[in-house]
């Protein structure tokens, strides 16, 4: 296993630059999820690493050794595709041979050796002999995970594995991944555009958009404490409410439905900020409440209610019991929790650090 | 109530019941039948030519020409196959038929799979242009450039020799769109998965794209093969000895002989031209009809 460093990664087709300055740099045995919406250059950094596609700038090291300009097979890396890209002529088996004849120099007994032990891990040790035309989604997803690990790469890539199987089996072939990488300390560089995956999974997650990093964190961290609104809002279903609020320089935070101005301690605050509330992080008051509300309307999913309030100009959602959830077109009282609220730039889009108390 | 309700359906019911499948079960079989009635008269047209050539060849002379005698021989007659073969020298004309229609195949599938592959896979210079080049090649009708062709040869002093007729026929624009086409639908993925397990360009081509196009390349085969085996007019311009003639010019000369046609040796002789593609057909013809249907060349 080893590490990964991106060094100013810049890619370019033509005129118009898919992927500026990238510096992410992948620890050993990490799981590091590459997430974000599409056509913001996850897929195309990924491709970058497995040397599918040139780097047009920048360096890229696989554990201290520049392997910029080496192709594909020379940078000992192993890549799941989205399609699988499973050999169609070839028996499960020969898929996961095939490559391993060819990068190294094994005797058939060897690599037959390592193909029954990766197949015994994956439980497809009855699948050897199926082409991939005979077995389902999920049976060739582990044929394609099979055959990277046959190779026993200094680093596995997967690009957006999960994304062609059914709700059910990727929520079992998530758990599997994080089976195996826990199991065989495997070093991970994973694409999705799945925040789900991304959270479960990632040992840290690097968020992008527009062919730049945004922010690069442990789940949680990015989930409590986003870099800029554009995380914000990606990170979290529902996304968190940016409420628009005048501030001053020692932090008193306004907003016009809000009853009493919110104190929060800054420096040098904008004049303009965004107050950004997770739904969680809002309650019902049982008396008059931080701010006034009214709500628009309450969708009931089961276990929790989602309610959808609108505090002056804009909406947010607050998330509770079921038996709490106000009817429709009544007035509010809510309560916010301060001590995980956080505010950004409401021109940069930027958030700005909070004094903890 | 409901008991009367229950019972009238299924006592009324029953009768008619079985009334409607029986008519629907005649109906399917008049259906399937019709079919047949209209495939069979086709099927024996379209074989009815072959029929007479080889009942012909088994014929006497005068029993061809005999208004009394019937469709079938009298006796069968298996003298006019030696008697073919002594008029001109067919096994010479065989050997050099294979070998024209065998180079030509084997020189069209190596070009056209590494100008498909250039055309589908690969970005180069010019690209659109040289592909418009190859499909106008394809629109040309090869009777227009027979002359420079003839020229050409004529000056590498090729004239009268086996590479006259292998040569001009070695690519094919025809062959290289087909097979592009095909290539075009090998998911890139593949060959991205290719590229990781340690393959180049050839390898990409030999073990991933080849495989898969199968059916293209059989067809495209079976296509070549009939065209050239089949050829008479470039053959009988550029050769003029025995030595280097193929089978379609050894039935030419059946029919110019002095006294007209001799039209029992002639269906002898278009019999043995015929028989090995025939013969090819029959063998290979599930994977040919596959091919075709697969590849939607009609």
């Amino acid at each position: 296993m080893a590490t990964v460093t991106l060094r100013d990664i810049c890619k370019s087709y033509g005129k118009s630059e898919t992927v500026t300055n990238v510096n992410l740099t992948v620890e050993d045995r990490e799981f590091m999820v590459l997430v974000g919406p599409s056509g913001c250059g996850k897929s195309t950094t990924l491709r970058m690493i497995a040397g599918l596609e040139e780097i047009t700038s920048g360096q890229l090291l696989i554990d201290g050794v520049d392997v910029t300009d080496l192709p594909p097979q020379r940078r000992d890396i192993a890549m799941v595709f989205q399609s699988y890209a499973l050999y169609p002529h070839m028996t499960a088996y020969h898929n996961m041979a095939f490559g391993l004849l060819k990068t190294s120099k094994l005797t058939k007994t060897q690599v037959d050796a390592r193909i029954r032990e990766a197949a015994e891990i994956l439980n497809i040790t009855d699948l050897l002999g199926r082409r991939p035309k005979e077995l389902s989604g999920g049976e060739r997803q582990r044929v394609a995970i099979g055959r990277a690990l046959v190779r026993q790469p200094k680093v596995f890539l997967f690009d957006e594995p999960l994304s062609n199987l059914d709700a059910k089996l990727r929520n079992h072939m998530r758990g599997e991944l994080k089976r195996l990488h826990r199991d065989l300390g495997l070093s991970i560089i994973y694409v999705t555009h799945d925040q789900i995956e991304a959270m479960t999974l990632g040992t840290r997650v690097a968020m992008m958009s527009k062919g730049r990093l945004q922010q690069v964190d442990r789940p949680m961290d990015i989930y409590l404490n986003p870099a800029n609104t554009f995380v914000a809002g990606f990170i979290g279903s529902p996304e968190m409410a940016l409420i628009a609020c005048r501030s001053d320089q020692r932090g008193t935070i306004r907003h016009n439905a809000f009853r009493s101005a919110v104190e929060l301690k800054a420096d040098n605050l904008p004049n303009d900020v965004l107050f950004g509330v997770r739904p969680e992080e809002v309650s019902f008051s049982r008396t008059a409440g931080m701010a006034q509300g009214k709500v628009e309307q309450s969708e009931l999913i089961g276990a929790e209610a989602l309610v959808q309030v609108r505090l002056g100009d804009e909406l947010m959602m607050v998330r509770c019991q079921v038996s709490d959830a106000p009817q429709p077109g009544s007035d509010v009282g809510l309560d916010f929790d301060l001590s995980r609220a956080r505010l950004f730039h409401a021109g940069t889009g930027q958030a700005i650090n909070l004094v903890r108390e | 109530m409901d008991a009367t309700i229950a019972e009238r359906p299924s006592g009324a019911g029953s009768p008619p019941a079985i009334k409607p499948t029986r008519r629907r079960s005649l109906r399917s079989r008049i259906a399937s039948c019709w079919l047949h009635l209209v495939l069979i008269p086709v099927g024996l047209l379209w074989i009815s030519p072959l029929a007479w050539i080889v009942l012909t060849s088994l014929k006497t002379k005068i029993e061809v020409f005999d208004p009394e005698a019937g469709f079938l021989p009298a006796a069968l007659n298996f003298a006019n196959y030696p008697a073919t073969l002594a008029v001109a020298p067919f096994g010479t004309y065989l050997i050099n038929s294979i070998l024209v229609t065998g180079s030509i195949l084997i020189g069209q599938l190596i070009t056209i799979t590494l100008a498909a592959y250039a055309f589908a896979r690969m970005e180069f210079p010019f690209k659109k242009i040289l592909f418009t080049l190859f499909l106008l090649q394809v629109m040309f009708p090869i009777y227009a450039i027979f002359l420079t062709n003839f020229v050409t040869l004529h000056e590498f002093g090729l004239i009268n020799t086996l590479p006259a007729m292998i040569v001009p026929f070695v690519a094919s624009g025809y062959g290289t769109f087909m097979l592009r086409q095909s290539f075009r639908q090998v998911p890139a993925e593949l060959s991205d998965a290719a590229r990781l397990d340690g393959c180049g360009h050839l390898e990409i081509l030999w073990h991933v794209f080849l495989p898969l196009v199968q059916p293209t390349l059989i067809a495209f085969t079976i296509i070549s093969v009939v065209t050239h085996w089949n050829d008479y007019m470039w053959p009988l311009l550029v050769t003029n000895s025995d030595d280097v003639r193929t089978l379609p010019i050894g039935l030419g000369l059946l029919a110019k002989s002095d006294s007209g046609a001799d039209w029992t040796r002639l269906m002898a002789g278009t019999t043995i031209v015929v028989s090995p593609l025939l013969l090819f057909f029959v063998i290979f013809q599930r994977r040919f009809i596959d091919s075709f249907m697969h590849t939607g060349v009609k």
